[in-house]
């Protein structure tokens, strides 16, 4: 954080705490709470790679993920392989379409979402420390707690396209870092609606 | 003209052309009776909307998106229907998807007639941006990017004074402009704006598209623009530039391929290419060949003047076929969309296990192990190299020199590649032939004038014991390449160690009781070949297992030598910008294991004491990029220098975003401490 913010200040540009999540450096770790209550670290899941999901369920574009059933076969599939999924929700308390911890638990068991946990980050912390923009905005992490992948879900920016026919950038990280071989697009544009951060 | 009219509720926005941060475009798709075509959407001036880092480009209230349609000529007059599906994105704090399907009744007729919407539709089309053509607006980069963001400057012509500015960049998937925008200083006719620019792909953009955006009184103007990026075009040349030594003019050449031009004329660099060939020569990895030829020439000396220039030419045809395969090599890289380099087939494990199997061959060979030349006998050896060298040899010397010269680059030379390896394959080629000519050249003059020669003495029994002598290099060369393949095997790299012992075994069988054995010959020979084969499947196959080499373990922390040495850390393009923001100049050595010009320069002028004791006397940074498996990040940074292989030593003055001083390729300590002086002034 403080060193993007040294850097675009120096270069007279505010676009500051967007840049905090670089390809090839280590992911932002981060202490957060779950709608369990229970305590996440990043860092609890070094060996494992991790999926990070900037989430909100009214969002037109994360609903067409989600209503097509495409979202949860790509966790299922992802799961079974060993992968660890976090989905962050930065919705501001303020905000329409804030869950609360019992209304997330619904909407989890609900859309049958397979997570390894969801973050609850009204506050916008764990969202701001990786430049969460848009909702949904992905991010994977490899097993040394590297970010490797920073970008929109997958290579078709509309609301209502079928995500299964669309090329899946999470998918195609993952499955290159479990083959052992270089993540090869490494930041796409994410696209979405802006995350609703309180003020 | 069809017009579209979206009318939002108080703070709801749809969004324009390019959403920005978030959102969707609005999408028409049009169902128009034949003869009807649509063009493009027309979008009036949109709305930026703050804040800086999730900045969007919308329309509030209401907005008419213009669309132009085109009767045929032979459409026939009468009511045309023409319908619409609109889908739009609309938020406020929500968003919430919508479509709708519109339908308009067009008369077509001889005569031109003002539709009731016309006056909508004409109030639209005043707050279409004009064209920016008769702006003369100009875009460049300010400077080198400091990791995947670059400052841009934008810069038009201004009839009045105007109070704010801004540029409202198209979307592209390749790259995008950052919301914020800084007004620079500038003369009142002009206007000038600082955009960064932020890459999603490996290369930069060299054309920008959007609306150039001012306000003048009241009155807001906009203006469309399609711009062609330039390295440097400001008017008054920038006060900063990047000082290179003499060794590697050029300075910096823009990152991406396409975008270098030919920014040193076409014979300058086939005359780097060919002194950096000739320097080659003498560079550390290809002396030990040298040793080889010091002994083609002695023994040549007294033959037959055709026949040595003869093999003269054949050296020559050896070297320029070698380098013709590496630029097919290059070219076919290149085709398949990966990054290339000089010296890449040293990160494929399997050439360098083959080519440790050959040098070590040679060296035996060189021992009188066993000959090359069937039915040579090793007593003889001098004499008959002398009376009866082979063409096949020279050849075969002319390929290993190629081979052993691609880890190193010269002076000239990474200059000459580094614009090579940008341009089209004819020209790839061409210059590959030219830094083989220059490196056979001395050869191919001496073997015209072996007169020249004279100074070496006769040959005799000397020459026996001179070519064993020569040996121990040629196997010094073997072990050094060995030296790098645990990077690739990891402990595994054992067992290549023990196939050389039996390669070494089967060798002598070969040579002693193949080559010089009275009996028995064919079953011998069958137990060399068994030895070979039987070798081969249990050590480089099944132990080694040479076609799964290992993954290049992450760098992380320091890559300190010793306690004393220099605290490299592993190289990173944004810590290195970070190290400039906090004030502190910082070196960059970009280098490989198998890059023994790397090695000495190392040596002889980094981690010495002097500049150790420099380094911390000006607080530097050090940061180093391994580039032994050829990692594509670095491939990049090595272009973005016009350099097409390692070495590479940057040190980059404690200013933000001040570029770097490109040190030579070949180093001395006055070099080194003169480029750390001069950044910490």
């Amino acid at each position: 954080m403080k060193r993007a913010i040294a850097f675009l200040a120096c270069a007279g540009l505010a676009a500051a705490a967007f840049a905090a999540a670089q390809i090839g450096q280590p992911a932002p770790d981060f202490t957060a709470t779950d709608i369990n209550g229970k305590t996440i670290h990043l860092s609890d899941y070094k060996g494992k790679i991790v999926v990070l999901e900037s989430y909100n369920q009214d969002c037109p574009f994360c609903h067409n993920q989600y209503q097509t059933g495409a979202m949860q076969e790509l966790q299922r599939d992802l799961a079974a392989k060993g992968v660890v999924w976090l989905l962050v929700d930065s919705v501001n308390p303020h905000n329409s379409s804030h869950r609360t911890p019992e209304q997330a638990r619904k909407e989890q068991a609900d859309q049958k979402m397979t997570l390894t946990a969801w973050i609850d980050d009204s506050s916008g912390l764990v969202g701001k420390a990786y430049g969460m923009r848009t909702t949904p905005h992905m991010f994977v992490v490899d097993k040394d707690g590297t970010l490797v992948y920073n970008g929109a879900i997958d290579d078709h920016a509309t609301p209502d396209h079928d995500p299964r026919t669309a090329n899946n950038y999470v998918k195609d990280a993952v499955n290159q870092l479990l083959a052992g071989a270089k993540v090869s697009i490494t930041e796409t544009k994410p696209y979405g609606c802006g995350v609703k951060y309180g003020g | 003209m069809a017009g579209i009219h979206l009318q939002m509720d108080p703070q709801w926005h749809t969004y324009w052309r390019n959403s920005g941060a978030s959102g969707i475009p609005t999408r028409i798709q049009w169902d128009l009776p034949f003869g009807v075509t649509a063009g493009d959407i027309q979008w009036p001036v949109p709305r930026k909307m703050p804040p800086d880092d999730l900045t969007t480009y919308v329309y509030e209230d209401e907005v008419v998106l213009l669309v132009p349609l085109k009767i045929a000529n032979g459409v026939a007059p009468g009511s045309l229907t023409v319908k619409a599906r609109v889908s739009w994105l609309e938020c406020k704090e929500q968003c919430i998807p919508a479509s709708a399907d519109v339908e308009a009744v067009l008369s077509s007729g001889r005569e031109r007639l003002p539709s009731q919407d016309a006056a909508l539709i004409d109030t639209w089309e005043s707050r279409l941006p004009k064209s920016g053509a008769g702006l003369s607006a100009q875009a460049w980069w300010e400077k080198d990017a400091s990791g995947d963001l670059r400052p841009l400057i934008l810069e038009w012509r201004t009839p009045e004074p105007a109070s704010e500015a801004d540029f409202f960049p198209d979307a592209s998937d390749a790259f995008e402009v950052q919301g914020a925008t800084e007004r620079l200083p500038s003369d009142a006719s002009r206007i000038r704006l600082r955009k960064a620019v932020k890459k999603f792909q490996s290369s930069w953009p060299h054309r920008i598209s959007g609306l150039l955006v001012q306000k003048s009184g009241n009155q807001q103007l906009a203006y469309e623009v399609t711009l062609p990026i330039s390295a440097a075009t400001e008017p008054e040349p920038a006060a900063e530039t990047t000082s290179a030594p003499a060794a590697t003019p050029g300075g910096t050449v823009p990152p991406s391929a396409e975008a270098a031009p030919f920014s040193q004329p076409l014979w300058r660099m086939l005359c780097y290419a060919f002194l950096g060939g000739l320097i080659l020569n003498v560079m550390p990895c290809v002396l030990p060949v040298i040793a080889l030829k010091i002994l083609g020439f002695v023994g040549e000396a007294r033959n037959d003047p055709r026949h040595v220039r003869m093999l003269g030419i054949v050296y020559a045809l050896g070297v320029l076929a070698s380098f013709l395969v590496l630029a097919g090599m290059v070219i076919g890289v290149k085709a398949a969309g990966h990054r290339a380099g000089w010296g890449m087939q040293f990160s494929n494990p399997q050439f360098v296990v083959v080519l440790i199997v050959l040098v070590t061959l040679v060296a035996l060979n060189l021992f009188g192990v066993f000959e090359v030349n069937p039915g040579g006998r090793a007593l003889d050896a001098a004499g008959s190299l002398a009376s009866k060298p082979g063409t096949a040899g020279a050849f075969f010397n002319g390929v290993l020199a190629t081979a052993l010269a691609t880890p190193c680059t010269a002076p000239f030379l990474g200059t000459a590649l580094g614009f090579a390896f940008t341009q089209r394959a004819a020209l790839i080629v061409v210059m590959f032939l030219t830094v083989g000519i220059g490196l056979a050249f001395p050869y191919v003059v001496l073997s015209w004038k072996p007169a020249w020669l004279k100074f070496l003495p006769k040959p005799g029994a000397w020459m026996e014991k001179f070519k064993i002598a020569m040996g121990f290099p040629m196997l010094a060369t073997s072990v050094w390449l060995l030296s790098l393949t645990p990077a690739y095997f990891g402990r595994r790299a054992w067992w290549l160690g023990i196939f050389l012992v039996i390669v070494a075994l089967a060798a002598w069988i070969y040579g002693e009781f193949v080559q010089r054995g009275r009996t028995r010959r064919g079953l011998t020979l069958v137990v060399t070949l068994a030895l070979l084969g039987g070798g081969y499947a249990w050590a480089i196959e099944q132990q080694l297992n040479w076609r799964e080499p290992i993954q290049a373990a992450a760098g992380e922390g320091s890559l300190k030598e010793s306690a004393q040495g220099i605290d490299w850390q592993p190289w990173n393009p944004r810590a290195v910008a970070q190290t400039q923001e906090e004030g502190h100049p910082a070196m960059v050595d970009f280098t490989a294991d198998w890059c023994l010009t790397c090695q000495a320069n190392k040596r002889i002028a980094i981690e010495i004491p002097s500049v150790r004791a420099k380094l911390k006397e000006i607080g530097a940074a050090c940061f180093l990029g391994d580039y032994t498996r050829f990692p594509d990040d670095i491939t990049a940074e090595l272009n973005r220098y016009g350099r097409a292989g390692v070495p590479l030593v940057l040190v980059y003055p404690p200013k933000a975003g001040a570029p770097p001083i490109v040190l030579p390729e070949l180093l001395t300590p006055g070099i080194v401490l003169g480029a750390l002086n001069k950044a910490a002034r």
